[in-house]
Order: structure tokens, then C-alpha cells, then sequence
């Protein structure tokens, strides 16, 4: 029973984030509204780009992916806008988050120490065991230390209880019981060894080791977080990838007969406007609605 | 004194939701570090409670009278705003801005880190109403409790705010506290835009209601339609001064110049924002004088909105802003030119060249491109003879947020100045991380009622700070100084800082454009072409 709860928040957790990438890539192609520096521009590090070029559009278009990966990996590795802009509040939050991305760590290591099991791949048996020992321990620290701390400050500041919902907190708290009934699980499986075996046993679809209540609680609260996750603002890291790599840094021209302007010609013109503003036509599509240069639509462009 | 201002008392509570006040704002550097050196704040009037919102902090942006009288008015104003919620949300009727709209209404961790970086919310004291989440908290809870299946169950558990004409009406001023300069969403670790999301509010009024700012709007982009410009110049009026400029090249200069009005086939077309015509002449002067110079093959345009670049659009509405737009590339085409070069104007900059780019499509897809790279090339080149020992005055650069920021179009205007001005000194921060002068996104041509105010006091009092931090070395009258400022609607702002803190006299501080400095660099001009008296 634990494990088809297992395999449906795994399958539920990896159908709905696709679900919203496919939902967020769908949408129309936005306006142009980046945001400079663009870091895969070469000219990113006084914050420039190709428009400081006279007939810029004659000229190649220099992209750095070097420029890119490095903005993208300070921010994912270090949170390095908050570490500029806001340090108290990074202090708590980047411990927290780095505790985050151990847990998943270790789950990745409970995934390689199984298979190491499986394939009885002796020599890796041992850095195995005690890498998923460090990882885990670790990570479970961070999380739930940084985890109270953040509830605290969230509560104790004006400025970011004032702004926070039921479910802000509820959010934290919910990571904190999944950690502190693993803290308890934990216990009766210092090593991991049962965990590792219980991943096995999820990998060859057999039966899992019997397990504590402790521990029952802990896979069913699991399970149900990562059921819950990937429709919370939680799973900000997809959000992410679109503000940053289509939004902020998309600096991609409209060219002529390209495959883009093909987009942008179905909205003009089969999209309708809809607003109904004493100065527009909603029934009108973009294009047309455009083209009446006036309130009156008496200066068509023609 | 902070006063504590929740989200939910935008709905609920009497009168203003806070006070600017002398004492709570942001601190300036000497000579404004002494009590006495600027002028006190204002009460508004009270007559205009009954027609006007001034509920908010008691300004008004929002110049016409629309607040409702009866309970059938307020309950229309609730219906219509509802109607305006959900056409945010549809993706043909906002296809320009839903994906990132969605995703900064969706992911805010609340962090405020965005705070941080708000010239507006920092210049004023911190008071909570500018800060950036907060018109963005009002209106994502405003959305899914209204546009979502169980809306109102959700808000339990969101986040609720009560919908009402007090609601309505404040959050349509607050999102006119805003310059959308969109340094906030530069500092978002999430990269989300509340910049933007005040702009979608502006969107809302104007589009579903036909609320917004007259300046921007009656007397803004439909007169830019209607007459030509929002200026109000006619193509005659334009014509006439052309002439008056050509002779006022041969005054100051002695030079003869036949400004190309409508020469088709040119290769440059060159867009000036109209209000340079009327205000600063010598700004469209100091180009001519240059193109010429450099022996560049370009035109203006007399044709209807032609002959003014702006497009205020951008900052409120996104069908004013398509039309100004298509009809600035529909000129083009009809003057089958290579290209269009925008002048010292930094929306105009990023309407026509950034945003705009994807409603051109076919022939209207010309190419487009800022006067500054060309400027620096013409520089670069030697093509005009300059002397910078006759720029020998202090000068600073303040950075138009939509070239820099909005653009990236950093190193050019540099380039001419360390070229030209050897004592040229940055702001700080500059580049890409300016502040923006306090006239972005309208304020600038805001000038109604007591809106003025809120901009000489708060908008763009970061911009005044940057500039006296920037000539503490020499901040005496005695020194002259000249703050470069290559945007029309910026250089107005800064106009009205040095006039309202009466810094010309107090501090010796001048401003203008980037042109003019290079044309008073030219050596075979007899007489300076900038007087700082």
C-alpha cells in the first residue's frame, strides 16, 4: 500500500510540473521585456548588448553560453541575489536550501547505493554508504534548522508577515514535519541501510522491508509533499527557468519571415482584442484594431 | 513615524492611507542637510475629496473625476473592474503579457527583496504603500479569489482582500506610484516583475474602463493620434519650426543648414520626441549640426505623429501603444527608408526598437535603431572636430532606465563623454543599475493637480541625491555643472528637481542633453553653445 503511495507522488509530482512547463511554453510569445545584463551577451559585464552597435541588425549576433551558465549557476547554487541584496534574509534562507538540494542528493545516493546493491558493485559499496551517511545527515540538519528559523523570522517580521498567507507557513511546516518524522524514522536506521533497502525494494517492484510506525508516517507525509509541491509556488525553480531564460535574458529580434513572426501574425490577426474601453473595438483583432489610428478609427493607415 | 499599512486596509480604512511629511523622507546631502532648504509638503485641496481619489497619500494622478456617487455607480465600478480582472487573465486579449503576468503573480515568495531596490519606497520614507509587493499582493489576491473556480474559498488560505470602490479607486492611483523603471524585478531572485504588474493594473483602468492619467491618455497618446503629437504641434506648426530652427542654427553658429524634411529614399528617418520642438529646440539643433557634419543621408518626418517619437503607450495601454507604434513604422515604409533612428528620447527607445519589435510584422519590420551608437561612431571616427577643453565644467550622466536598463545600451553615451567632457564623473549607481530620474513611465508630463509634488518629493528625489552626491567635490554656485541627461521626458524631471530645490541657484547645477555637448566641443563654433549662467 506504502509503496503504490510512493509510485503515485512520484508519477502525480513529475505529471503536474510537466503539465505547468507545457502550460507556461504554450502561451503566447510575450512582448519583448528583458532586462539587462543579459548574461549570454558578450557585452553583459557593463551590462550592454548588441543595440550598442551602429546597424546592429547587419551585424552577427555574439552569444555567450559560458556568460549564461555562470549568472544561471551563482543564482542556483549560491542565491547570489539575495546574498547581494537582501544578506539577512540569505543567511537563513541559503543554509536552508542548500539542505534542500542535499536531501536530494541523498535520495540520488539511495538510488546508486540500490543499483550498487543490485549489480553488486563491491568496491563502490563503501564510499557509497558513508557519502549517503554524510549527505543525508547533513542535509536533514540544514532543512530543519534553517526550516524553524525561517517560520521564526517569517512570523517575527512585520514586513514579511504581513504579506504572508495561511499557506506560507503552511508550507514550511509541512517540509518541517516531513524532516522531523524522518529525524524520528532515522533513529531506528542510523545508517540508512533500511532506507537504501527500501529504495531497492521500490527500483525491482518487490516487497519492502518492514518498517516503523515512525517511519510510515514519515513515507506517507513524503509522499504527500511531493503530491503537494508541484502545485504550490514551492517549485519556483520552474518558474525560474521561464522569468530568467524567456523573459529577463530573451533578447531574440523579430526577424522577417521567420518562424516567430509566423507566431506573432496569428495573434494579430485571429486574436480579438476584447476590451471594451469607450476608446476600443472589442470585437476587433489586433491587427485591425491597431490599424485605426484614431479614437475614431477615421486615420486608417493605409 | 512607519505607520503599519496591511494589505487589507486598502479596502477598509478612512481617508489617506498614509502622509508624505518633510521629516519621514529620505535625508539629501548638504547644502539640503540643513532645515529650511526645500520646500514644505501640501495638503490637497478639499474639494477635491468628492471628485478625485485622493485617499491614497492625498496626490492625484488620476486627473479626471470618477469616483462613484451612488450604490448602483460603486456597484458598476465593482463590475466593470471584475470584467478588466478576467481580461488580464485571457490570452487573446492580453497575449502581449500573460505568460510573464501569470508567472509574477504565481511565484512571489514574498521575500522583499524587491524593496530594496525601489528609489519610490526608500525616498519616501519606507511607507508601505509603495512598496512594489504591495499594489502586486492587492491584485494577485484580487485575481484568485475573483478569476478562479472557488476563488473565495482559496482566499482563506491565499490571502484575501475585500473588493470595493475604496479598493478600486486607491489601487488604480497607487499603480501611478510606480515609474516602472523595473529595478525591483532586476533584484528579484525569482525574477519576477512587479514593474509589470503595475503597468497590467494601468492596463485594466484604461482598457476596461477608460480610466487613466489625462496627460498620458485625453491629452496624451489620443491627441498624439488625433493632431499629430501630444504636444499638440500640427504639421504646420512642425514646418514653421523648422524654419525657426534654421535660422537659429545661422544665429548661433553662423552655420547653413537645410534641415531634410520628408526626403524619401533617405537612409536615416530620425525620430525626435516632439517635446524637444517646444522646450529644448537647441537639442534638435545640435543634431542637425552634427548630421550634417558627418555627412549623413537622413530625413525627418512632417507627417502626423511623425514628427513626434513618443509613445505613451507603452507605459499604460497596450492597444494606444500598437497603433502609435504601427503608424511610426507605416511612415517609415511610406518614406522607404533603411532605417529609423531614435533621438534623445529613452521610451521611445524601448516602444519602437525593444517592444514594438513583435508587432511589426512584413513590411513593417524596418530596422531600428538608438542615435547613440551612431553618435559614438561619428565621435569615434573624427568626423567632426572637438575640442573637449571647451566642455572644461563638471559633468555627470544620468542614465535613462529604458535605454540602459530596458536596452542595454551602456558604453556609447560613455564613450562621447570621456571623449568630450574631461571632467566627466558617474553617478552612483550608474548603468544598468541606475535610479531612475522620477519621471519615468508619464510622471514626467504629469503635471496636473498636485502630482507634481509626489514627484519632486519622492520620485525622483534619489535622482536629486545621486546628482549633489555627484558634485560634492564643487557643490558651490560658483562652479558650474551640468547634469547630461539623453532623454527628453528625464531631462523634464531633472528640469523640475533643480527648480523646485532651486538648484541652478543654490549649487550651480545646469542640465541638458548629450548632443548639445558635443556640438559646444565643436572648434569652429565661435560661441559656446551651452551658456551656464
Amino acid at each position: 500500500m506504502l509503496n503504490l503511495l510512493i509510485y503515485t507522488a512520484v508519477v502525480v509530482f513529475a505529471v503536474v510540473l510537466l503539465a505547468k512547463f507545457v502550460k507556461y511554453s504554450t502561451m503566447p510569445i510575450h512582448l519583448r521585456w528583458e532586462i539587462y545584463p543579459v548574461p549570454h551577451d558578450p557585452r553583459h559585464k557593463h551590462g550592454g548588448s548588441y543595440y550598442e552597435e551602429v546597424e546592429w541588425w547587419r551585424k552577427p549576433r555574439l552569444r555567450t553560453l559560458a556568460g549564461e551558465l555562470k549568472d544561471m549557476l551563482m543564482e542556483m547554487i549560491f542565491i547570489k541575489k539575495v546574498f547581494t541584496y537582501k544578506r539577512p534574509l540569505w543567511w537563513l534562507t541559503y543554509p536552508f536550501h542548500t539542505g534542500v538540494y542535499l536531501i536530494l542528493l541523498w535520495f540520488v545516493l539511495l538510488f546508486v547505493s540500490a543499483l550498487i546493491d543490485i549489480f553488486a558493485i563491491r568496491i563502490l559499496e563503501l564510499p557509497a554508504y558513508y557519502l549517503t551517511l554524510i549527505v543525508g545527515t547533513l542535509g536533514i540538519a540544514l532543512v530543519f534548522i534553517f526550516g524553524i528559523a525561517l517560520l521564526i523570522r517569517r512570523i517575527a517580521d512585520w514586513e514579511l508577515r504581513s504579506y504572508s498567507s495561511f499557506l506560507d507557513y503552511f508550507n514550511l511546516v509541512f517540509i518541517l514535519a516531513v524532516v522531523a518524522t524522518g529525524i524520528v524514522a532515522w533513529q531506528s536506521d542510523t545508517d540508512f541501510s533500511v532506507a537504501k533497502n527500501y529504495m531497492k525494494a521500490l527500483i525491482t517492484f518487490s516487497d519492502p522491508p518492514s518498517v516503523a510506525l515512525a517511519t510510515q508516517l514519515h513515507i506517507v507525509l513524503l509522499s504527500l509533499l511531493l503530491i503537494y509541491l508541484p502545485f504550490t509556488k514551492m517549485t519556483h525553480f520552474l518558474a525560474k527557468w521561464f522569468t530568467y531564460h524567456k523573459i529577463l535574458w530573451e533578447d531574440e529580434p523579430n526577424v522577417r519571415g521567420g518562424e516567430m513572426e509566423a507566431k506573432l501574425k496569428k495573434y494579430l490577426t485571429e486574436y480579438k482584442v476584447k476590451w471594451s474601453a469607450p476608446h476600443v473595438n472589442p470585437d476587433l483583432n489586433w491587427a485591425d484594431e491597431a490599424s485605426r489610428c484614431d479614437l475614431g478609427g477615421v486615420c486608417e493607415v493605409k | 513615524m512607519r505607520e503599519r499599512i496591511a494589505i487589507t486596509d486598502i479596502a477598509k480604512k478612512e481617508d489617506q492611507l498614509v502622509k508624505i511629511t518633510l521629516e519621514d523622507l529620505m535625508k539629501l546631502p548638504q547644502p539640503y542637510d540643513k532645515p529650511g532648504m526645500e520646500p514644505n509638503v501640501t495638503e490637497p485641496k478639499a474639494e477635491w475629496k468628492d471628485r478625485y481619489v485622493t485617499e491614497l497619500d492625498g496626490y492625484v494622478a488620476i486627473d479626471v473625476p470618477w469616483k462613484p456617487k451612488t450604490k448602483e455607480e460603486e456597484d458598476k465600478l465593482v463590475q466593470k473592474f471584475l470584467n478588466g480582472l478576467r481580461k488580464l487573465m485571457d490570452k487573446e486579449a492580453n497575449w502581449g503579457f500573460i505568460q510573464p503576468l501569470l508567472l509574477s503573480l504565481e511565484y512571489c515568495a514574498r521575500c522583499q527583496t524587491c524593496s530594496e531596490a525601489c528609489h519610490i519606497y526608500i525616498s519616501s520614507g519606507r511607507k508601505e504603500i509603495y512598496r512594489p509587493t504591495y499594489r502586486a499582493e492587492v491584485l494577485r489576491r484580487l485575481i484568485k479569489k475573483f478569476t478562479s473556480n472557488g476563488g473565495s474559498f482559496k482566499a482563506k488560505f491565499l490571502g484575501d482582500v475585500e473588493l470595493n470602490a475604496k479598493t478600486i479607486l486607491r489601487l488604480a492611483e497607487c499603480a501611478y506610484r510606480c515609474n516602472l523603471c523595473r529595478r525591483c524585478a532586476q533584484y528579484c531572485p525569482l525574477g519576477l516583475d512587479n514593474g509589470l504588474i503595475a503597468r497590467e493594473i494601468r492596463k485594466l483602468f484604461v482598457q476596461e474602463l477608460g480610466i487613466a492619467p489625462q496627460a498620458l491618455h485625453a491629452q496624451g497618446t489620443a491627441k498624439h493620434l488625433t493632431t499629430g503629437s501630444s504636444t499638440g504641434l500640427t504639421p504646420d506648426g512642425f514646418k514653421d519650426m523648422i524654419e525657426f530652427m534654421e535660422e537659429e542654427i545661422k544665429e548661433k553658429t553662423g552655420k547653413s543648414i537645410k534641415i531634410p524634411v520628408d526626403e524619401k529614399g533617405s537612409d536615416i528617418l530620425l525620430f525626435h520626441n516632439a517635446g524637444e520642438y517646444l522646450s529644448w529646440p537647441e537639442n534638435i539643433e545640435a543634431f542637425a549640426i552634427i548630421f550634417e557634419e558627418a555627412g549623413l543621408d537622413w530625413t525627418l518626418s512632417s507627417e502626423m505623429v511623425g514628427y513626434d517619437a513618443v509613445n505613451y503607450g507603452v507605459w499604460y495601454d497596450d492597444v494606444q501603444f500598437s497603433r502609435i507604434a504601427l503608424k511610426h513604422a507605416e511612415i517609415a515604409r511610406k518614406l522607404d527608408v533603411n532605417r529609423i533612428v531614435v533621438g534623445e528620447c529613452g521610451h521611445a527607445h524601448k516602444a519602437l526598437t525593444v517592444v514594438a519589435d513583435r508587432i511589426f510584422v512584413g513590411e513593417y519590420q524596418i530596422p531600428r535603431e538608438s542615435y547613440l551608437p551612431l553618435l559614438w561612431d561619428i565621435v569615434k571616427k573624427k568626423k567632426l572636430n572637438l575640442d573637449p577643453q571647451k566642455n572644461d565644467f563638471p559633468v555627470t550622466l544620468h542614465d535613462p532606465c529604458n535605454v540602459v536598463r530596458l536596452m542595454g545600451i551602456v558604453e556609447p553615451q560613455r564613450n562621447v563623454l570621456k571623449e568630450i567632457c574631461p571632467k566627466f564623473r558617474e553617478m552612483e549607481p550608474n548603468g544598468v543599475y541606475n535610479y531612475c530620474c522620477g519621471g519615468g513611465s508619464g510622471f514626467a508630463i504629469m503635471n496636473s493637480m498636485n502630482f507634481p509634488e509626489f514627484r519632486q518629493k519622492v520620485s525622483s528625489r534619489m535622482k536629486f541625491k545621486q546628482i549633489l552626491s555627484a558634485f560634492q567635490d564643487s557643490i558651490g554656485p560658483e562652479v558650474k555643472k551640468y547634469v547630461c541627461a539623453p532623454c527628453s521626458n528625464c531631462k523634464g524631471a531633472i528640469r523640475d528637481i533643480l527648480s523646485h530645490y532651486n538648484a541652478t541657484a543654490n549649487c550651480g547645477i545646469h542640465y541638458g542633453g548629450l548632443v548639445e555637448l558635443v556640438v559646444n566641443a565643436m572648434v569652429d563654433l565661435e560661441q559656446p553653445y551651452i551658456e551656464l549662467l
